[in-house]
């Protein structure tokens, strides 16, 4: 008596035998062979970076700058970046706490995160008070001067003026805004970091209610149940709208995906999109189909796009060879993600006055029009460039955070600071930064600035 | 590094092949006409808001107490305002041209020698050109109402352009002129301008557009009685009027019925009816258009009136293919109802067949099976039934034939031979079988113990030539397992036990089916002729008179394929195929007999269900995007979700028939929208190869057997994945 496909090469796998002629009731041998898997491979295998993820970040860096340059709001949908973003940095910190000590970890994370932030914070409020800024006329007083310290340690709002003069005058006065913009993604990420130990905890012990616990705060939040007003409420709200996928990368470092059979997860995951497709079309904003401003349609969406994304995860070792020309680049968005991140909406409002002086161009006029149509355009050819000076000049600051030895351009060749480091260095953990669209409009800074 | 991208830039770069190209175009002309359909039937944004009153105070005095005709033009110059002289009517109708009504108010007007002036919108006009043009060819003068009727003080300056510029493109593809005069939506008395729609005024003014108001609105659209019509109509102390009517929008029998009565009341007062430029004195508004102008006007008119004819056909075939797909989910619920009540009442043993003592071959025919073949045969080996088992190894080179003489296997045979083609390992087989009836599977297959009797047992009806088993997805968690998993429950619990009762089952799938020898016979064993060689030897028995019927106790295992391009090729194949065998055995339809009856019954429904009905699917994936951009989104959102609902209602009722776990069925709702695209494009892929090149491939195949024949896949795929859940 033997049992079909028992033991064969081709369904890989524990098959759950249960061979026909031993149970007289049984009918069909059971053949089904378990989930198909990822070839049983772990994610993340120890040591390496798992480039498919750093793949994932770097396209959810590219897409953010792309997105705040020209406003697409249907990229939110295309690609849902910060969701992605939260998945990867959730799967990076389970991995990590699997490894340490909660205390460690955290204060490995804050390191990592803070000094990229503070060079940021310096420059930013440098400037602001060189150009005559009081913290203390903010929200008034001492809070207003208190409220300062989320400029080093961003539990809250970082505060500054809206419009905000500018010392030099070429910058839209509406710069401060601007850049302080992706800020939201820091102060989101350090509470993510900071709960995570506890949440870890609850999803290991329950990982459908540690799942299901964001989405339904969101819904409580999103229908209005409860409002929790101000600063503290977005700061729920963000915490509702990505806890999800943060935990969903929980999920993807333990290997809970392989348990799972791949058709019930996709399924499941469509389902999700369109409830979260079906919530934005009832709560479209000013500007559409905008997911970043409507928090379930946000949640729901990402939850769906990032489940299929980790189940599909192949865990690449090394780029397959299509994507290899794109080794260096994803490298260094990977390592200088915080950088890229921090600076790169700043960088934005400071390529429309480099684009300005177009006109000074002699006969321009007869091409104002076109001109004026394709700022965008340039600005997203300018701000690569400007991107880079920021990653040459500043960001040698997230290897001092990370101890390491600083390097102007880690894009992973050797040649690098005359040091083979190989393909990656191992740290880069802090899972990448991109940004939702700022929340005011930045339609008047481009006008303003041409 | 550099090397790699040496060999990646010498590969060339891949080109679309038609095969995708002729599908996808198709699909596009569909997509395109339903746009330029939903762009003239309804706006992107449905917006019916109209704005509230608003302040005065920027509207000029003499704009306000003056005439209905405001000639804002000279954008140097303070707008004029132009009233009409006393004893003078100017009969306006708004938003038309109706198809319906503005006929009737033509001849009404014609009758009585009377001339008006119709405010129309783009969107009724590319709809009716001819009407339009009529307007003009009897001395009336036609006037832009803008494209669909926005109120133009929400919208900003290009769009207004845009819906004055079209609704001129249309009107000049229609009648073959421009016109300057211009009344906006949701206008009345010129006193009624305010600070919102004065501007929109000027603008469209400095456009080139004289502005044209009323002083007496008829009221006739709240349908208040033909003598109240005439009342409001009138007006006061012989003064001159501009009079609004309406030619669009419900039913105007109440104008039609007042408006003769009206002219005869107005001319027995001394009234004159002109048009708004004969009132003012002024030469016509109407400018002829030539050339390019026209010519574009024309082909816009042109592109509109085929949209809507080839929208009308899709909806016409929607309707049909509605029709079709719940009448025969209708059928094949009640069918496999019937079929399962009586193989329930065959099991108590009400008037069962004695089950068949009469052992049976089984042939194996295997190409390179290496990795299955040990698992098929053990699985054999373990029959409840009595049986011989042959392998024909169709000159493998991966030693699949010495894997099975390893086993040492009592009842097991090898043949080899030369690697000639699936069909003629089978015919080989058949020359060494020994037993009167031939189980037929795949290298790849595993049976259950009890599955060569359950194919066996109606063999005890003599009548009864062929069987069909049930084969089953073995690898069902994938995504596409899963699919196909429930594709094939459903091809095998619910079509094929229809077939079965309705005696034209299309195919006895390759990975497990029975014959009687006799019946192999009779058709000449296998054939080559065609890609689908299960569906031709299937018909083939049918024509002989044989009938051919489905055991669903027995269960063949397989492991589909995994990738969506591997089932593109098998799917590729058996549909090319199955054309090819209707076609070949489509002389059934005109013969005498058994053949007679399959050609004229069963040939029809497979064809109905095979190849006509899955060609209209998509538009029902169609009319759902069309729906959710153009609207209404809610009724087509529960439209398709109420076709879904009677999916999963039959999905449910073929998983329980099957005893299988409802679970898979959660991956429906995503193999409804995808797979059926997919299927799509691989019908259409099989009629483009069967209108154009099908002849050519014929003769290939004859020489080089199927594995040649099969486009972009492996030798062993093409050989392995004969299972086929539907027909």
């Amino acid at each position: 008596m033997s049992t079909p496909y028992a033991g064969t090469p081709r369904l890989p796998g524990p098959a759950r035998h249960r061979a026909a002629g031993n149970h007289p009731g049984a009918t069909r041998p059971a053949i089904q062979p378990p989930a198909e898997t990822t070839a049983g491979t772990a994610p993340a295998a120890a040591g390496g970076r798992d480039r498919y993820l750093d793949t994932l970040r770097a396209i959810a860096l590219v897409r953010v700058v792309v997105f705040h340059i020209f406003s697409w709001t249907w990229l939110t949908i295309v690609f849902p970046s910060m969701g992605v973003m939260f998945a990867l940095a959730g799967s990076l910190m389970a991995r990590s706490l699997s490894q340490r000590g909660a205390a460690r970890v955290i204060k490995g994370r804050v390191r990592r995160l803070l000094p990229p932030m503070w060079v940021f914070g310096v420059f930013v409020v440098g400037t602001l008070l060189y150009a005559g800024w009081h913290p203390s006329r903010h929200g008034g007083g001492i809070t207003g001067i208190v409220s300062v310290l989320n400029w080093i340690v961003p539990v809250g709002a970082p505060p500054y003026p809206d419009p905000a003069a500018h010392p030099w005058g070429w910058l839209d006065s509406s710069w401060a805004d601007q850049a302080a913009g992706p800020l939201w993604y820091i102060r989101a990420y350090l509470w993510f970091v900071l709960a995570s130990p506890l949440v870890l905890r609850l999803f290991r012990k329950s990982p459908w209610a540690a799942l299901a616990l964001p989405l339904v705060l969101c819904a409580v939040c999103s229908t209005g149940i409860v409002t929790i007003p101000g600063e503290s409420g977005e700061a729920v709200t963000d915490f509702a709208t990505y806890g999800a996928c943060w935990v969903l990368g929980f999920a993807h470092h333990d290997g809970l995906f392989r348990g799972i059979p791949r058709y019930l997860t996709v399924s499941c995951a469509s389902f999700m999109m369109a409830a979260g497709l079906w919530w934005a079309s009832g709560h479209l904003t000013s500007e559409g189909w905008n997911l970043d401003e409507i928090p379930l349609g946000q949640a729901l969406w990402s939850l769906g796009f990032v489940t299929i994304l980790l189940q599909v995860s192949p865990s690449w070792k090394r780029l397959p060879d299509r994507l290899a020309r794109f080794d260096p680049l994803i490298t260094l968005a990977n390592n200088r993600a915080v950088t890229i991140y921090l600076w790169h909406n700043l960088l934005i409002m400071v390529t429309f006055p480099i684009i300005d002086q177009a006109w000074n161009i002699p006969g321009i006029d007869r091409f104002g029009s076109e001109l004026d149509a394709s700022y965008s355009v340039l600005s997203l050819v300018l701000v690569w460039p400007l991107l880079a000076v920021a990653i040459v000049l500043l960001g040698w600051f997230e290897d001092l955070a990370a101890k390491r030895r600083p390097r102007l351009w880690p894009n992973g060749r050797t040649r690098t600071m005359g040091r083979a480091t190989g393909r990656t260095p191992p740290a880069g953990r802090w899972a990448g930064e991109p940004v939702r669209r700022p929340r005011h409009d930045r339609e008047e800074g481009r006008h303003g600035g041409a | 590094m550099a090397a790699s991208h040496g060999r990646g830039a010498s590969r060339g770069r891949p080109r679309i092949p038609m095969r995708y190209a002729l599908p996808v175009l198709l699909l596009l002309v569909m997509v395109g006409m339903l746009l330029v359909r939903g762009y003239v039937y309804s706006s992107f944004v449905p917006d019916h808001r109209v704005r509230p009153p608003a302040a005065t105070g920027h509207v000029p005095e003499r704009i306000l107490d003056g005439g209905p005709v405001i000639d804002a033009r000279d954008t140097s110059k303070p707008a004029k305002s132009l009233r009409i002289p006393d004893r003078t009517i100017v009969l306006t109708f708004d938003d038309g041209p109706d198809p319906k009504w503005t006929p009737r108010i033509l001849d009404i007007l014609r009758k009585h020698g009377v001339n008006a002036t119709f405010f129309i919108t783009g969107t009724n006009t590319s709809r009716n050109p001819g009407i339009v043009k009529r307007t003009v060819a009897e001395g009336n003068e036609v006037g832009v109402h803008t494209f669909d009727h926005p109120d133009l003080s929400y919208l900003k300056a290009p769009t207004i352009k845009r819906e004055l510029s079209q609704t001129q493109l249309a009107i000049e593809g229609a009648a073959g002129i421009r016109t300057a005069l211009f009344r906006p939506p949701y206008s009345s008395f010129a006193d009624a301008l305010d600070d919102k729609s004065w501007p929109v005024m000027r603008y469209v003014g400095s456009l080139g557009y004289i502005g044209v108001f009323d002083t007496v609105d008829s009221e006739d659209w709240q349908l208040p009685g033909v003598g109240k019509i005439i009342d409001n109509a009138t007006p006061r102390h012989g003064k001159g009027a501009v009079v609004l009517m309406h030619d669009f929008g419900g039913d105007r029998s109440e104008t039609l019925k007042a408006l003769p009565r009206y002219i005869d009341l107005m001319k027995s007062r001394g009234y004159r009816f002109k048009t708004v430029t004969q009132a003012l004195g002024a030469p016509s508004a109407q400018t002829p258009v030539r050339g390019m102008e026209k010519l574009k006007g024309k082909a816009f008119v042109a592109a509109v009136t085929v949209s809507d004819n080839v929208t009308k056909g899709l909806i016409g075939c929607i309707a049909f293919v509605g029709v079709l797909v719940v009448g025969r989910f209708a059928l094949m619920l009640v069918l496999a109802y019937v079929h399962a009540r009586r193989a329930r009442r065959r099991e108590r043993g009400g008037g069962a067949p004695p089950p068949l003592a009469e052992p049976a071959t089984v042939l194996v025919p295997a190409y390179n099976e290496s990795k299955c073949i040990a698992n098929t045969v053990r699985s054999l080996a373990v029959s409840e039934h009595p049986i011989e088992v042959i392998v024909i190894d169709d000159g493998s080179t991966d030693g699949t034939a010495d894997i099975v003489e390893g086993l040492r296997l009592r009842d097991v045979r090898v043949v080899r031979q030369h690697n000639a083609g699936k069909p003629a390992a089978l015919n080989n087989g058949i020359r060494h079988a020994r037993y009167g009836i031939v189980v037929m599977m795949d290298g790849d297959t595993v049976f259950e113990p009890s599955t060569v009797g359950e194919l066996v047992r109606p063999f005890a009806d003599p009548a009864v030539g062929a069987v069909s088993g049930n084969a089953k997805v073995g690898n069902r968690d994938s995504l596409i397992g899963a699919w196909q998993h429930i594709e094939y429950v459903m091809g095998f619990g619910l079509d094929r036990r229809m077939y079965d009762l309705l005696r034209c089952m299309p195919t006895i799938p390759g990975a497990c089916g029975a014959f009687r020898m006799e019946t192999l016979r009779q058709v000449g064993g296998m054939s080559e002729d065609t890609l689908a060689e299960d569906t031709d030897i299937t018909m083939a028995v049918h024509r002989k008179g044989w009938q051919v019927v489905y055991a669903p106790e027995a269960r063949a295992w397989t492991e589909a394929p995994d990738s969506v391009r591997q089932l593109w090729s098998q799917r590729y194949r058996w549909c090319y195929g199955t054309m090819q065998a209707m076609w070949k055995h489509r002389r059934a339809v005109v013969e005498r007999g058994p053949s007679g009856r399959f050609g004229r019954v069963g040939l029809p429904f497979v064809a109905a269900f095979m190849v006509v009905a899955p060609l209209l699917a998509p538009l029902i994936d169609l009319f759902l995007l069309y729906g959710l951009v153009f609207g209404p989104t809610g009724k087509t959102v529960a439209s398709w979700l109420s076709l879904l609902a009677i999916q999963l209602v039959c999905a449910v009722y073929a998983f329980r028939l099957d005893r299988e776990p409802m679970r898979h069925l959660i991956a429906l709702p995503l193999q409804q929208l995808l797979y059926r695209v997919l299927m799509y494009v691989v019908l259409v892929q099989s009629w483009v190869t069967a209108l154009t090149g099908g002849r050519l491939r014929w003769q290939k195949l004859r020489r080089s057997g199927v594995v040649a024949s099969a486009p972009a896949t492996t030798a062993r795929r093409d050989r392995a994945d004969d299972r086929r859940p539907v027909a």
